[in-house]
């Protein structure tokens, strides 16, 4: 799929702010399915200093500065990109669980190397019993890896409620767990702190889902959001995107932006600014499906 | 056994008592002979004879605390006192077995440099296998943003304490590192400076290493460090503020190698470079030395809830505009799990064998070491990666063993297990004779251009465990001996390298302008209301029971703000509720009580500490301590007696101040803070005594005029009866009378002038309007209608003058915001934006 995405953040302040410093990642990065053919942040007001790199786990960051004494800061970031479609895993053999966990922890090769970050702490996880006890249903003894982690991932979809207004950014996981409602961030870091705690490797996926209008109706522009998803290491297939909020693995319809240990390592906007009292934010995302170029052609047509 | 005929007496009485250490002791060997490195001192010890000693050590204690070596600023209460103890004893270590010594620690840090560029940079450890990721990922040093923020051959290391011991069989042993805030450096200075002061003829010729020298390499590698070739780089040494442990040490530093002591607020970053806010604007900074934590010191990227540290540094650091000493993400390298695998990094990073062999550990990732480990709990002290905990095993009973061996098998790569450590015994004054006491010490390692340079010396600390007390203790100045006598090098007159910077004028910090403000504007307000306060507690003395006649006493307590309480009936019960009263302003609990003024003193003194000159400390210092000293409440003659020494201190440390400060724009806004305060106070009183008052008359006319200072000057001047409008001349309009508003005005105006204009601009600026505002109405009273103010109190002329006391005042009261818009206004906080989901 090709998709135009558009994702603007806007701050208004009360007072004047004379000084802001920020860092973005909202640029989509590439991976072995995305191809990012167009992809640009534009500040209002102009920033003094802006510097895009490369972070540790390879996302794309903007560092920027606004000098200017500003009352409104506005962020926008548009992208094109082509996400190809997954390979099936239908019946893919997957090895044990508990293997896996060995695997990660002896073996000195490469890939497995770079898994074991994925199995510590982070900011926002701590694994514990409670995840672990949680995950264990799905578990059981020498179940492949694959087949528990669809099952992980449909329990919390059918378990826990979809309650935007129940967590905030500091909501903690335990809380999450305990009265089993959030949003697709707190599905996400509870899903990762289940894996981690028995061992696993997992990791932190920010980016968009294309939402379909219902039947018959049009698509609204600008009312999609961000997206929030995990990503499980698997030795022998590398690693594979879950979606628990949406009983999902990830497919065209899921833009990814940046990856992390949690949403500490890839929060898409933050600042620290001198002045301006109190303020608002107002955020507003559109994923626009694009044709690709030989239906647009028949089209024109 | 010693010889007794081989030492002179007093080094028999010394040595006789003396029962070495079970292991491996300093002073004596395994024969009971006296060790080489101990001869030139204990032939000094001798000549100064036992008795000696003891003053001498006494005499050191005295210098410390009036240094202030306090560990914990916030000890202002009456808490035990926590400053460290020195040992007059130095330990001397001989020179060829320092230089191994030496060697080793500067491998150690070349080998921490190394690793740390690797890790937050090409991480080829982990790609051979050296050393496993998760180790490194799990210890909260390792800082993700950091990485990739220092080109290729950058120093991430510049500054290194390492703490080392001698072991029970006398090898040495490296017991941890310190790199984030590598502090320690500043006290071993210091022990050096006071033992060399309490003990003049043993430290003169005596044999050692100086440690000049290498604070002139400190000096010279921070110049160097400079990302821009300019010949006089600015360099600032970042504190986290006076309530943080280490701020004595930071300002004794700041002080010693002429840098400039900022705290976060100071700086800021524009244009990706880091900038420290002055009266005169901005002014770029090229290199800072670090004394904040790494997670502390940038809010964007590091820890978002820090006030300490400065937005966008992480940032300024990657284009190039600043160089941090030590780099941001050092806090890796203090990883206790790094150990196990030194031997191994040092041959993969520089092809060398470990010189100095650190503290065996052992990491419970590998299979092999954790069953090891769990077999002998009890034995080994535990640390946690994450949580970065300490646990001795040695402390548990069997139920908590079991507990913390279940945890670690459940997540052994986050475990680190270390053998006991008991440093060797080296001998301590006890205050009569010497005792064997496990002594480590932590040395210095600065970065030179091809290397690392160690400091000729250390600091010592007695510690049983190798584990450096942060409250507390005894600490040791630790010779390495030198062939030949060395010339004493005053250390405190070095020549300034080249990395001077001016540290007052338009380069004043707005922050410290604001603190030396309130410091002047806090001490003169604890100076009058010790004056109120002395004068109260003279007429209680002086009239016992029949205080409750005096009507002094009455406006007193008006004038100091306290209400009476609750009174028992008859004479006594009335003079017990006014001591109670007067004597509750040295309560610690009584809002505007004097302890709470002087705690506003200190916290402004203490944040510009590198400002005021090391007498006029010493001076706030002693008052510090008397205050602490005093009971709560004291008597009424102890208290008078201690307001009389406190009012004197306070004059030294104003007169300090004005002695040796620069008359500067620092000086400036102490001396403006010291009579916005006198100021407002005398028009408090005069409005009391003339215009509020039930009681008029000729003892509270003394009253006002002993309390602010002018009864001698009035006696001289008129000699006669008192007067009330000779009184008001003297205080309101005498311009020559240093205590009248009319002087203080003047000089306010002055040096109100005289201060920097942030912007040009051809209008008087608030401040200066105010003052003028202040003199005209001065200047423009109706002396006369105030003249017909008299003893009877003529309704119109108390009238005019209650006008015009309020009329002065006003512009004064707002005087404090005024300055404050113009001049502190940048120290606006930074704030964080709202993150969305």
């Amino acid at each position: 799929m090709n998709y135009q995405i558009t994702h603007r953040t806007t701050y208004r302040y009360y007072g004047r702010v004379s000084l802001c410093h920020n860092e973005a990642r909202l640029l989509p990065r590439e991976t072995s399915r995305q191809f990012v053919e167009e992809s640009a942040l534009e500040v209002l007001p102009a920033p003094a200093l802006r510097r895009e790199r490369t972070d540790f786990f390879g996302n794309r960051v903007v560092n920027f500065s606004v000098q200017d004494i500003h009352q409104t800061l506005e962020v926008t970031a548009r992208s094109r990109v082509t996400v190809a479609p997954r390979p099936s895993l239908t019946d893919t053999p997957s090895p044990g669980w508990e293997e896996v966990v060995c695997l990660v922890r002896d073996l000195p090769e490469l890939g497995a190397m770079e898994a074991r970050q994925y199995t510590l702490e982070s900011p926002f996880i701590r694994p514990n019993a409670a995840l672990a006890a949680y995950a264990r249903p799905s578990f059981t003894a020498g179940r492949p890896l694959l087949e528990a982690v669809l099952e992980l991932n449909r329990r919390i979809f059918k378990e826990f409620t979809y309650d935007p207004q129940f967590s905030t950014l500091a909501t903690p996981l335990s809380q999450v767990l305990e009265e089993r409602r959030g949003v697709c961030q707190d599905f996400a870091h509870l899903a990762i702190g289940c894996l981690r705690s028995l061992g696993l490797p997992a990791r932190y996926v920010s980016g968009y889902l294309e939402t379909l209008p219902p039947p018959g109706q049009p698509r609204l522009v600008g009312a999609d959001a961000s997206h929030a998803w995990l990503s499980v290491f698997i030795p022998g297939l590398g690693w594979i995107d879950l979606d628990p909020t949406n009983d999902l693995l990830p497919d065209e319809r899921h833009v990814t932006l940046a990856w992390g240990r949690d949403y500490a390592d890839v929060a898409p906007l933050k600042g620290v600014m001198i002045g301006g009292g109190s303020h608002a934010l107002e955020v507003s995302v559109d994923v626009m499906p694009l044709l690709p170029p030989a239906e647009a052609d028949d089209e024109a047509a | 056994m010693i010889e007794p005929t081989s030492f002179p007496p007093a080094v028999h009485d010394l040595l006789s008592d003396y029962a070495p250490g079970s292991g491996w002791d300093e002073l004596l060997d395994a024969d009971g002979k006296v060790r080489p490195a101990w001869e030139y001192l204990l032939a000094q010890l001798d000549a100064l004879g036992l008795g000696e000693l003891q003053a001498r050590h006494e005499e050191t204690q005295r210098l410390l605390r009036e240094n202030g070596v306090t560990f914990n600023a916030h000890e202002d209460g009456r808490a035990a006192s926590r400053a460290w103890t020195l040992d007059p004893i130095p330990l001397p270590i001989l020179g060829d077995e320092w230089a191994q010594l030496e060697a080793g620690l500067a491998q150690r840090s070349r080998l921490l440099n190394r690793l740390a560029a690797d890790l937050y940079g090409a991480r080829t450890v982990f790609r051979r296998g050296v050393l496993p990721p998760e180790l490194v990922h799990a210890h909260p040093g390792f800082l993700h943003a950091a990485w990739g923020a220092l080109p290729a051959g950058a120093r991430w290391l510049v500054f290194h304490a390492i703490d080392f011991a001698r072991d029970e069989q006398g090898r040495w042993l490296v017991l941890g590192d310190r790199a984030q805030a590598p502090s320690g450096a500043g006290y071993a200075l210091e022990n050096r400076i006071t033992l060399a002061r309490a003990l003049p003829t043993v430290y003169r010729e005596a044999p050692l290493k100086r440690l000049a020298s290498f604070l002139e390499t400190e000096r010279v590698t921070l110049a160097r460090l400079a990302p821009r070739h300019v010949d006089k780089p600015n360099v600032v040494l970042l504190t986290p503020g006076p309530a943080s442990q280490g701020y004595f040490e930071h300002a004794y530093l700041a002080n010693y190698l002429s840098l400039s002591l900022v705290q976060g607020e100071d700086l800021v970053v524009r244009d990706g470079k880091v900038s420290l806010k002055t009266l005169g604007g901005l002014q770029p900074i090229d290199v800072i030395l670090r004394r904040v934590t790494d997670g502390w010191c940038d809010p964007l990227e590091l820890r978002g809830d820090s006030m300490l540290g400065v937005p966008g540094l992480l940032a300024a650091v990657r284009e190039g505009g600043v160089v941090l000493a030590n780099a941001l993400g050092i806090g890796a390298i203090e990883n206790p799990g790094l150990v196990p695998f030194l031997p191994a990094l040092c041959r993969e990073l520089l092809g060398e064998e470990l010189l100095l062999q650190p503290v065996k550990s052992y990491w419970c990732g590998d299979g092999e070491s954790l069953e090891a480990v769990l077999d002998r709990l009890d034995s080994l002290v535990i640390h946690q990666l994450t949580e970065q905990t300490i646990t001795d095993g040695l402390h548990l009973d069997a139920a908590a063993r079991a507990t913390l061996a279940a945890r670690i098998r459940s997540a052994p790569h986050l475990y680190v297990a270390q053998e006991h450590v008991r440093p060797a015994h080296a001998p301590v004054w006890d205050g009569r004779k010497l005792v064997a006491q496990p002594v480590m010490m932590r040395g210095f390692c600065v970065a030179e251009e091809d290397g690392y340079r160690v400091m000729p010396g250390a600091l010592g600390a007695v510690s049983p465990d190798g584990r450096m007390a942060v409250q507390g203790g005894t600490t040791k100045d630790v010779w390495v001996l030198a062939e030949s006598a060395q010339p004493h090098v005053s250390l405190l007159r070095q020549a300034h390298g080249p990395i001077v910077v001016t540290r007052d004028g338009a380069d004043l910090p707005s922050r410290v302008a604001d603190n030396l403000f309130w410091l002047g504007r806090y001490g003169e307000r604890y100076d009058s209301r010790a004056r109120l306060l002395r004068e109260a507690l003279l007429r209680l003395l002086e009239r016992g029971e029949g205080a409750g006649e005096d009507g002094c006493l009455e406006d007193l307590l008006i004038a100091l703000g306290i209400e009476l309480g609750s009174v028992d009936a008859g004479p006594r019960g009335r003079y017990l509720a006014l001591r109670r009263a007067f004597l509750g302003v040295f309560d610690e609990q009584n809002d505007g009580g004097l302890r709470e003024i002087f705690a506003g003193m200190l916290r402004n003194g203490r944040a510009v500490r590198d400002h005021l000159g090391d007498e006029s400390f010493r001076v706030l210092n002693r008052l510090r301590e008397s205050l602490r000293d005093l009971p709560s409440p004291p008597s009424a003659s102890a208290g008078r007696k201690a307001l009389e020494e406190h009012l004197t201190l306070l004059t030294a440390f104003f007169g300090l101040c004005n002695e040796t400060m620069p008359h500067h724009y620092g000086w400036r806004f102490l001396d403006i803070g010291r009579f916005v305060e006198r100021v407002l106070s005398t028009l408090t009183m005069l409005e009391l005594v003339f215009v509020k008052t039930e009681h008029p008359g000729v003892p509270l006319w003394e009253v006002m005029l002993a309390t602010t200072d002018n009864l001698t000057a009035y006696r001289r001047r008129y000699r006669s009866a008192l007067h009330p409008s000779a009184i008001l001349d003297l205080l309101l309009f005498d311009e020559d009378n240093p205590r009248s508003v009319g002087y203080l005005l003047r000089r306010l105006r002055r040096q109100i002038e005289r201060l920097p204009h942030p912007k040009a601009t051809p209008y008087r600026s608030a401040e200066e309007r105010l003052i003028l505002e202040a003199q005209t109405t001065l200047a423009l009273a109706d002396i006369a209608t105030l003249a017909e103010v008299t003893a009877d109190g003529d309704p119109k002329g108390q009238r005019a003058l209650g006008k015009l006391l309020r009329r002065l005042r006003a512009p004064l009261a707002e005087l404090s915001e005024a300055l404050s818009n113009s001049h502190f206004s940048h120290s606006e906080k930074p704030r964080q934006l709202i993150e969305m989901i």
